[in-house]
């Protein structure tokens, strides 16, 4: 189209944008429509007449301050990079602390546990299939099992966050190991991540089947607990990673997490906590995919977003409890089997944007996660691939260095548009809780996976190695992938029905009928659920236990899948 | 060219621990548009629960999405089909399977295994396929017909 | 039907081999059901004897129908309602019946997801795609029903697509209708009220647990009060929850007392199915019939006039309705007329044809008022394809020639 802008953009001559526009639309021959996975068109060019200079204040402003699109802190990266979060787990407790040591030499600063599906599904080693034991994570049963999987781990200075779905054993099993140690409760740092269960109704079903009001009960029930006894944990992880990973778009991901924490917080407030009391430990937990400048307006709208909610729907006064802190993990779903170390370049570019994007903490996918669980040689790759951007890249000199070009800001304010759009939208369905329930969530984001998959069947998307440039390899020369042990496996199931044939059954027993009490009682005046798996835990029970003690009291959770 | 009203019928499910369902809910959609009949489930069936609804739905064939390693159990329900007299069910999995457990996988008499990259419509293609040999056997053309 | 006393491994007749399959299937064997039901719901040449030999066992199951709105919560509530069922020593057997997609007939049939009683022995459960039939069922879905009824469950649970007022055909088939409401919602209530509350026996207000279900309740009474008693029978309406468990045990005895009340397998008594009535074996009759069961040759006003093996003539009026913008027969008229002469032509030989290619040239123009015959001739007829010449006159003129290649089934028509 070869007509006149309309506006001249300020200190320059009209000449010169007229000159543009016809020599582009002369050399483009028949241009292409361009959409980001958002659906948002994206112009050839961007230019000052996309930003409004005179909001600058109102939409972009200064780092560490409303509405912190350029960064929830003063100083950023300049001043302390994102901590370096390798999610491992394997096989059993043992080998899970001798791999944790190793990436904590190699540069990673804190601790993350993954424990084995098994694990996630809520039941002990005794209770399934033994050829899935320990093939996804650690297997991590028992408070026992805890200690050895953090041994030699100073847990007053070491943040950790363990992959620990409601009812929060894990967690429970690690204060036990603090309190081995002599280490205070109000000395732990860390994050209880895989807390939102709604995200797991809507994605990937990683809970522990409670029913959604007994998730819902036994969250809020830990965010108090939490409140009170352990200031620097964070007790809720909202999660937007599970839904981009089941397909939806980053603006859907976006909106879904912020939606959902506003669910929790509704919860929060009308259990009588007060805002300022439990919004500066919510924390938040992305997928950064490889549509590289949309994951970093995703951010930028998502602390924008944030602080606005916090302060005009719950009248935080607290500066902490505005700032949109997060947890950013590279996307498995962009990686590809099809020579697969060109996921190492994937993963370098979908970390950049999580930089740029202003994160807290990081996970660099290995490049081999895509054949099977990482190996030792691909998880180390993807640790040197953060050092490298970290410390020989300059990447950090610069606060928010995308801030102020014209295409990341206009894009900024196109996704906050969007993602507020979706989240009205959740809003009319009745709040997420209520959109989970009647499915709304479950089939918007299955019409974006099928909708992403057709466009990579069709060609329109590349996926370099799958439908274009694809070549004929040798499956050989694919990484040799470790089995797990069967033998150390087995003798750790040996050693744990001895423990549980050895602890005092009447400890156990008791402790296991406190917690059916308490998840009977109901209105004022009831324990707190958390308060009294932390003493199950110490009494000497066993995950399975106490996840089938809930299970039986407060619902076995149905997924609400949605075709 | 197959009976145009005599549709493919499968199962889409998930055995194990693993809760990923992002693969068999697109598979299946896809599937319902290449016109077939799918029976879902969601993710962590027991592998007796499969062989039950195998049975009592008479499909053609089963899908069993895997992710996270879930596979590894494939032979036992293998096993199981065959032990209920529901062996000439065919069997495929989709999702991340090693080479070195895809080999394992067709010697255990899974038809096929699917990993990522994998067209949609050629999945499609196969399943139809594939159903209308289970149906040719199970329902051979008598003469009199 | 003289029992044999040859040998039965020698005796391979289709008679005997018949028997064996019912004799299995009601001896409990589940994969000689599941395989019945398949040949039934497929329609496959067999499947009329072997509806009519189960037929004769059926009668003593308790038919329940299950409709209403989407989201109503319909198969939670049978989830519940089974458990609860087969916790009081009940075999129970649920067709599950979802929507196939218009498009491309495909179908997911995720019913059963949220019917975790599923896995219990003594209970069945099928899904069935509704294949494009209206009104919340599949065709062959009281067929289906039968043969579950043969095996010996005691109760029959079928639950349709919520598809709204359309749902009125369970009742025609069902001894209990069951119309589900979830709490609250006023459109909902809407389309109960529109027409499927006429055929309530039992409403069910789901959800019982939130909020909006006691004004739910309260609106349904209102409703009924407007409406003349059932025969005897005072509609209930019962509030439920599948959360708590509340109202399931209490469904489960209005159920028994409405099967004492009103009695069950009345749709065996009542009525033979007539979708399973064979076509007579006059073949000009068996096409004339065939003729009047399709709506758009009804629709454009063409007759049958005579038909045999691999023939078949009909006849068309050129009216006004059939007129182009230049004023003459519509070409797709002429088709239309050529294409329905050639589709029962090709299905004159007891089976299913489905036509796969289509020709015509046209060779004059034709006006209102104008009277146009098609008479299809069978050129060619292979074990998988026939192909049929047809030609339309006016009088002696030839208006058009057509041909057409069918593709040819096993099946016989319903």
């Amino acid at each position: 189209m070869n007509k006149p802008l309309p506006h001249p953009v300020p200190g320059s001559t009209a000449e010169a944008q007229v000159r543009w526009a016809t020599e582009y639309a002369a050399q483009i021959g028949r241009d292409r429509e361009v959409r980001n996975r958002s659906g948002i068109p994206i112009k050839p060019l961007y230019t000052p007449l996309d930003v409004d200079p005179a909001r600058f204040d109102a939409d972009v402003g200064f780092p560490g301050q409303p509405p912190y699109t350029r960064g929830i802190y003063a100083t950023m990266h300049r001043g302390r990079t994102w901590t370096q979060r390798q999610l491992i787990g394997l096989g059993t407790p043992a080998l899970y602390n001798a791999r944790l040591r190793d990436i904590l030499d190699k540069g990673a600063t804190a601790v993350s546990l993954i424990p084995c599906n098994s694990v996630f599904r809520g039941y002990d080693m005794d209770e399934v299939d033994a050829e899935l034991l320990g093939t996804c994570g650690v297997v991590c049963n028992s408070a026992d099992h805890m200690a050895t999987c953090l041994a030699g781990v100073d847990l007053a200075r070491t943040s950790c966050a363990m992959n620990d779905p409601s009812p929060f054993t894990l967690l429970a099993f690690m204060l036990d190991t603090a309190r081995r140690n002599g280490v205070d409760w109000r000395a732990l740092s860390g994050t209880s991540n895989q807390s939102d269960y709604l995200s797991h109704f809507v994605a990937n079903h990683m809970f522990f089947r409670l029913a959604l009001g007994g998730a819902r009960r036994v969250l809020i029930d830990h965010i108090a607990w939490c409140a009170e006894h352990l200031p620097r944990w964070n007790p809720l992880s909202v999660v937007g990673q599970h839904m981009q990973q089941a397909g939806a778009t980053p603006a859907e991901a976006l909106a879904f997490t912020l939606a959902s924490a506003i669910q929790y917080a509704d919860d929060c407030v009308a259990a009588g906590m007060s805002p300022d009391d439990f919004l500066p430990r919510f924390t938040f937990f992305f997928d950064i995919s490889i549509s590289f400048f949309e994951e970093i307006a995703k951010f930028r709208a998502g602390r924008r977003i944030w602080a606005r909610i916090t302060r005009e729907r719950y009248g935080a006064q607290d500066p902490r409890s505005w700032r949109f802190k997060f947890h950013g993990q590279t996307s498995g779903v962009d990686l590809t089997r099809q020579q697969p170390l060109n996921n190492i370049a994937r993963v370098t570019a979908q970390a950049i944007a999580g930089i740029f994007g202003g994160l807290q903490s990081m996970h660099t996918d290995a490049y081999d996660e895509v054949l099977s669980c990482p190996t030792q040689f691909g998880a180390r790759i993807a640790v040197a691939t953060q050092n490298i951007l970290r410390e020989e890249a300059h990447l950090t000199d610069v606060i928010d260095p995308l801030g102020g070009s014209y295409y990341v800001e206009k894009l900024t304010d196109e996704m906050e548009a969007k993602v507020v759009a979706i989240m009205a939208e959740v809003e009319a369905a009745g709040g997420m809780y209520a959109a989970v329930e009647s499915g709304f969530v479950q089939r918007r984001i299955g019409e974006s996976a099928r909708a992403f998959q057709e466009r990579v069947d069709t060609g329109e998307q590349t996926v370099v190695g799958v439908n274009r440039y694809e070549v004929d390899e040798d499956a050989s020369s694919r990484p040799a992938l470790a089995k797990p042990d069967t033998a150390l496996m087995d003798a750790h199931r040996a050693d744990f029905a001895r423990y549980k044939a050895q602890r005092s059954q009447d400890d156990v027993e008791r402790a296991l009928a406190d917690l059916a009490r308490a998840a009977q009682a109901t209105g004022p005046g009831r324990s707190n659920i958390f308060g009294v798996i932390v003493a199950a835990a110490a009494a000497g029970c066993t995950h399975g236990e106490i996840c089938g003690t809930l299970r039986r009291e407060l619902g076995f959770g149905h997924p609400l899948v949605v075709v | 060219m197959p009976d145009p009203a005599f549709r493919p019928k499968v199962l889409i499910t998930k055995i194990g621990l693993d809760g990923h369902d992002r693969g068999s809910r697109i598979v299946a959609a896809h599937l319902r548009d290449a016109g077939v009949e799918v029976v879902y489930t969601p993710p962590w069936q027991d592998i007796g629960t499969v062989v039950k609804l195998a049975i009592e739905e008479d499909v053609d064939l089963i899908g069993v999405s895997s992710l996270a390693t879930d596979h590894l159990i494939v032979p036992k329900l293998m096993r199981a089909l065959r032990d209920a007299g529901a062996g000439d069910v065919a069997v495929i999995v989709g999702g991340i399977v090693p080479d070195a457990d895809e080999k394992m996988l067709l010697d255990a008499g899974v038809a096929r295994v699917f990993h990522p990259g994998v067209k949609l419509e050629d999945i499609a293609a196969y399943v139809h396929d594939a159903s209308a040999t289970v149906r040719t056997q199970r329902f051979p053309v008598t003469p009199n017909a | 039907m003289p029992r044999t006393d040859a040998p039965p491994a020698a005796d391979r007749s289709p008679a005997a081999a018949l028997a064996a399959r019912v004799a299995a299937l009601r001896a409990g064997d589940r994969a000689t059901l599941a395989r019945a039901i398949t040949e039934i719901e497929n329609e496959l040449p067999s499947a009329p004897a072997l509806h009519a030999a189960l037929r004769e066992h059926a009668g003593h199951a308790h038919v329940v129908g299950i409709t209403g709105p989407p989201g109503a919560g319909k198969s939670t509530l049978i989830n519940a309602l089974v458990t609860e069922l087969a916790r009081r020593g009940k075999r129970v057997a649920v067709a599950a019946v979802d929507p196939s997609s218009p498009v491309t007939g495909g179908a997911v049939l995720g019913d059963r997801v949220r019917m975790d009683i599923g896995i219990a022995d003594n209970v069945f459960i099928r899904s069935l795609a509704s294949r494009g039939h209206g009104g919340g069922l599949a065709r062959t879905t009281p067929r289906v029903v039968d043969v579950l009824d043969a095996a010996g469950f005691d109760t029959i649970v079928v639950e349709t697509v919520g598809a709204g007022q359309s749902d009125v055909d369970i009742a025609a088939f069902a001894d209990t209708s069951i119309v589900v409401s979830p709490p609250g919602l006023g459109d909902g209530i809407q389309a109960i009220k529109a027409g499927i509350l006429e055929i309530a026996d039992i409403l069910v207000v789901t959800k019982a647990d939130t909020p909006n279900a006691t004004r739910t309740e309260r609106d349904l009474l209102d409703m009924l009060r407007l409406r003349a008693r059932k025969e005897g029978w005072r509609v209930p309406v019962l509030c439920t929850s599948a959360t708590t468990g509340d109202g399931i045990a209490k469904l489960a005895d209005t159920l028994d007392e409405h099967a004492r009340a009103a009695g069950i397998g009345r749709r065996v008594q009542r009525t033979k199915d007539p979708a399973v009535t064979p076509l007579p074996a006059d073949r000009n009759e068996a096409l004339r019939i065939l003729a009047s069961r399709d709506a758009f040759v009804r629709h454009c006003g063409i007759e049958f006039v005579s038909g045999g093996a691999g023939r078949a003539a009909v006849r068309m009026r050129v009216g006004h309705e059939h007129l182009n913008f230049n004023g003459t027969c519509h070409g797709g008229a002429i088709f239309t007329l050529a294409d329905t002469a050639f589709g029962l032509a090709s299905n004159s030989h007891g089976v299913i044809a489905a036509g796969i290619d289509a020709h015509a040239t046209f060779h004059t123009a034709v006006r209102a008022g104008d009277v146009l015959v098609a008479q299809a001739t069978e050129a060619s007829r292979g074990r998988r394809t026939a192909i049929y010449r047809v030609d339309v006159l006016r009088d002696a003129d030839l208006v058009a020639t057509f041909t057409g290649t069918v593709y040819v089934t096993t099946r016989g028509h319903a």
